[in-house]
């Protein structure tokens, strides 16, 4: 097999090899923006004001086909480049797991790696299912940031403690709420595109109804999943400290989180909380998610690996 | 009816006739039924279930950013205020009424209780309320729709086929059956109507996934209230130590072992255990961090570690009084010193057994010694406190005290939880429940099929409330049904594809 060092270095490069795509399309979005803004705002007015409420929604928020091709092809190359760069972080992710020869998420170093990974994945899906880019330009900032962040980091291969050694559960637990985290900025990417706009819609932006939709397609795969990654720390918790739940500041973080997008999901059916304040609360949830996500550097307690003993 | 009452001016008249209506005498105009039905409505509300939501979550976002006091510390007045007073530097004058308002100890708060009860009384509720409609609409669902809905419904088509009414009725059917829905026929007036639907049993995840929160709670509370949970059970290596609680159960470890990578940080712990239930031996495993031993609904967590001080104590006629390893498993405030205690019950004396933590330094305990301090049961003042040595007996106030030998000990959690059950339960349920109502959403087709001048026309509607995925399925059906309908311009629209 692969020698540990070499594959902590090849992780290191596919790092920084995924930061630079992530930048690259992050400038073709903003190019593609700009460049529509300019030249082609007609065209999606004219699509909103023709949408009517059965009709259910319309994907494509890109000029047509007819319109000028470079922003058409710069958003594609923009695609390609998040693809690549998912495809490189998803090789750091493979080479740091046979650097370390455990699962990627054991300290703050790889949980940013995956961290942004899941934002990726996420970003991508729902790129290809609702060809929605413009959120590309609020997820691949905060996927470069925490990427810039591991950098910042660097990052020793610690050997495992005795409460992390139980791949089964460090892999599902911690892989779960990945993937339900990248999901959650998702759904916080939609809310905040839908909160700037009126009600109506502005020229260039994708329609409220479709980041409405998002949003909430979002939620429904994040939260069963982040419900998952509750059950199986409980279920972990419980071999390992001998209780479910001990209301560390960690599983009170999750647990608000997990109320506050319990709370979405009841608003988007309640009287008076559709659309901007359901979107608020998805603005919301992910800040909780973020204080998830960071929590273990100031709240202690029993998630804080890597500093204790 | 009550809501007439309410909105109904209290003039006497009307109350005259409300009071025999309801029975009340001269009381006020709300009655009894009207106070249930309120409540009622109150509970089965989205907006109290949302609001009731969002209150819990405000206080786990307090827990979570305030300081919590430890588990089971409210219990000890004395700890609580120095654990307070330890806090004051951080809140400073808000300390006083963050305690008072409970938010130190936010999820055993009433707030945070209050607001559990509320909102498990709207879920019942609300589950109370919903399942019956679940239940018709899954199994005896409307199955034929008025012309309106085929002409305004949110997904809708109409397609023309050459064949006849009956023969088009059969392929839709045969389109809809090779994509698992179910059908029913329902012909009338207005030609032959078909339902047809799939995941008819999806939206009762709902009302599993409500209800197994429910469960959750259930477990918290048994958890709570019921069973036992000892965290600090120490066992020396090589003594018995009885777990008490009316289980019979005996443990003894047979031994332990603490292992370290390279750079110090620690890899393993383990302890050799053995289980005697009444006297005999049931189970023998080494329990390690995330290895439990079970037995009988009893669990034995590896959990902390430390020296024991093996003491023997016998009186001026050379009986022993007391012979047992002394787990020194209390640490001073200043981490210098390791503690221990035990008693003896008959001589009226209670013994602190101190030796100095690892890796500290003591002028006054060396290697090989440690400091005995003699108390009279429940008194503050030692009557005595000398240092004595491993293997030499020392006399004080008539005992003679040996400090045999340094042991180790290993620290278990032993906890008996009938709650976790229904935790697990209710989680599996929720997660089950979720997926149900994500991911398999009850998918409805209409269709009717009647004769026109040109042929026979087959219309297709379906609703798609917050199910947008259902989209282009519904646009698939319905091209799928055109092409079933009418074989002659499938082979053409082939023909072109292929030019």
């Amino acid at each position: 097999m692969l020698d540990p060092t070499v594959a902590m270095q090849l992780s290191k490069y596919s790092l920084v090899a995924s930061l630079a795509l992530v930048v690259l399309a992050l400038i073709c979005y903003t190019l593609v923006l700009v460049l529509k803004r300019s030249v082609h705002p007609a065209p999606v007015m004219a699509r909103t004001g023709g949408h009517t409420g059965g009709g259910g929604i319309a994907t494509d928020e890109l000029p047509p086909p007819a319109a000028n091709a470079s922003p058409r092809a710069l958003a594609q190359y923009g695609t390609y480049f998040t693809w690549l760069g998912l495809a490189f972080l998803t090789a750091c992710l493979f080479f740091l797991t046979v650097g370390t020869g455990h699962g990627p998420f054991t300290n703050q170093y790889e949980f940013s790696v995956s961290f942004a990974w899941g934002m990726l994945v996420a970003y991508a899906y729902f790129e290809h299912k609702y060809h929605v880019r413009t959120i590309g330009l609020l997820i691949l900032p905060i996927a470069a940031a925490f990427l810039l962040y591991a950098m910042s980091m660097g990052t020793t291969a610690n050997p495992l403690v005795p409460a992390l050694q139980n791949p089964p559960l460090l892999i599902t637990h911690i892989a779960v709420a990945v993937i339900a985290y990248g999901a959650f900025s998702i759904s916080f990417a939609a809310a905040v595109l839908y909160l700037i706009q009126p009600p109506e819609g502005r020229p260039g932006l994708p329609k409220p109804a479709v980041l409405d939709e998002m949003g909430y397609r979002a939620v429904i795969i994040g939260f069963p999943l982040l419900t998952l990654t509750v059950v199986l720390g409980a279920l972990w918790a419980e071999q390992a400290w001998g209780t479910y739940w001990s209301w560390d500041p960690k599983e009170t973080a999750s647990l608000f989180t997990w109320l506050i997008y319990g709370a979405y999901l009841h608003a988007r059916v309640a009287r008076g909380w559709v659309g901007r304040r359901a979107a608020w609360l998805l603005v919301a949830g992910f800040g909780s998610v973020l204080l998830c996500f960071f929590g273990n550097l100031f709240f202690g307690g029993l998630h804080s690996y890597g500093n204790t003993k | 009816m009550s809501q007439d009452v309410r909105t109904r001016p209290a003039d006497s008249g009307d109350r005259a006739s409300l009071d025999g209506l309801d029975g009340l005498d001269g009381g006020p105009s709300v009655s009894a039924t009207d106070v249930l039905d309120r409540l009622w409505r109150f509970f089965i509300s989205m907006r109290t279930g949302l609001l009731l939501i969002l209150g819990l979550g405000l206080l786990s976002l307090v827990g979570t950013l305030l300081a919590q006091a430890p588990a089971g510390m409210t219990a000890d007045p004395a700890a609580y205020a120095s654990w307070v007073a330890s806090i004051h530097s951080k809140y400073g004058g808000w300390t006083p009424v963050l305690d008072k308002l409970g938010f130190f100890s936010i999820f055993t708060s009433i707030w945070f209780k209050a607001m559990t009860v509320l909102l498990t009384t709207s879920i019942l509720a609300c589950s109370v309320n919903r399942a019956p409609r679940l239940w018709k609409i899954a199994f005896h669902p409307r199955t034929r729709m008025g012309e309106t809905f085929f002409t305004h419904a949110a997904l809708r088509a109409n397609v023309l086929v050459p064949t006849e009414p009956e023969k088009a009725m059969d392929n839709v059917r045969e389109v809809l059956k090779s994509r698992r829905f179910r059908t029913i026929a329902d012909p009338d007036d207005n030609g032959l109507n078909l339902y047809a639907d799939r995941f008819r049993w999806g939206p009762f995840g709902t009302v599993i996934a409500h209800l197994s929160f429910v469960v959750i709670l259930l477990g918290f509370f048994l958890s709570a209230t019921t069973g036992f949970k000892n965290t600090d059970f120490t066992a020396p290596v090589g003594s018995k130590v009885a777990v008490g609680h009316g289980t019979g159960l005996t443990v003894e470890a047979k031994s332990f072992n603490d292992a370290y990578y390279a750079n110090g940080s620690p890899k393993d712990y383990a302890s050799d255990l053995v289980l005697y239930k009444n006297g005999t031996e049931v189970k023998r495993q080494t329990v390690r961090v995330n290895h439990p031993m079970k037995f009988e609904g009893v669990s034995f967590y590896q959990s902390f570690f430390g020296v024991a001080a093996t003491m023997q104590v016998k009186d001026a006629a050379g009986t022993t009084v007391f012979g047992d390893a002394v787990p020194l498993a209390w640490t001073s405030d200043d981490g210098k010193k390791s503690i221990g205690k035990f008693d003896m019950a008959g001589k009226g004396l209670e013994v602190y057994v101190i030796d100095v933590a690892s890796g500290q330094v003591d002028p006054d305990i060396k290697a090989g010694q440690v400091e005995l301090e003699i108390h009279q049961a429940g008194k503050n003042d030692p009557i005595a406190t000398q240092v004595v040595d491993q293997g030499k007996s020392t006399t004080i106030a008539g005992l003679s005290y040996t400090f045999e030998r340094p042991k180790q000990f290993t620290g278990l959690i032993v906890a008996h939880d009938p709650g976790a059950m229904f935790v697990w339960v209710g989680s599996t349920l929720l997660v089950i429940g979720l997926f149900l109502v994500f991911f398999f959403p009850h998918r409805r087709v209409w269709v009717r099929v009647r004769k026109t001048s040109g042929g026979t026309e087959i219309l297709c509607a379906s609703t798609m409330k917050r199910d947008v995925a259902f989209e282009p399925q519904f646009h698939q059906l319905v091209t799928d049904i055109q092409l079933v309908g009418s074989p002659v311009e499938h082979h053409t629209k082939v023909g072109q594809n292929d030019a």
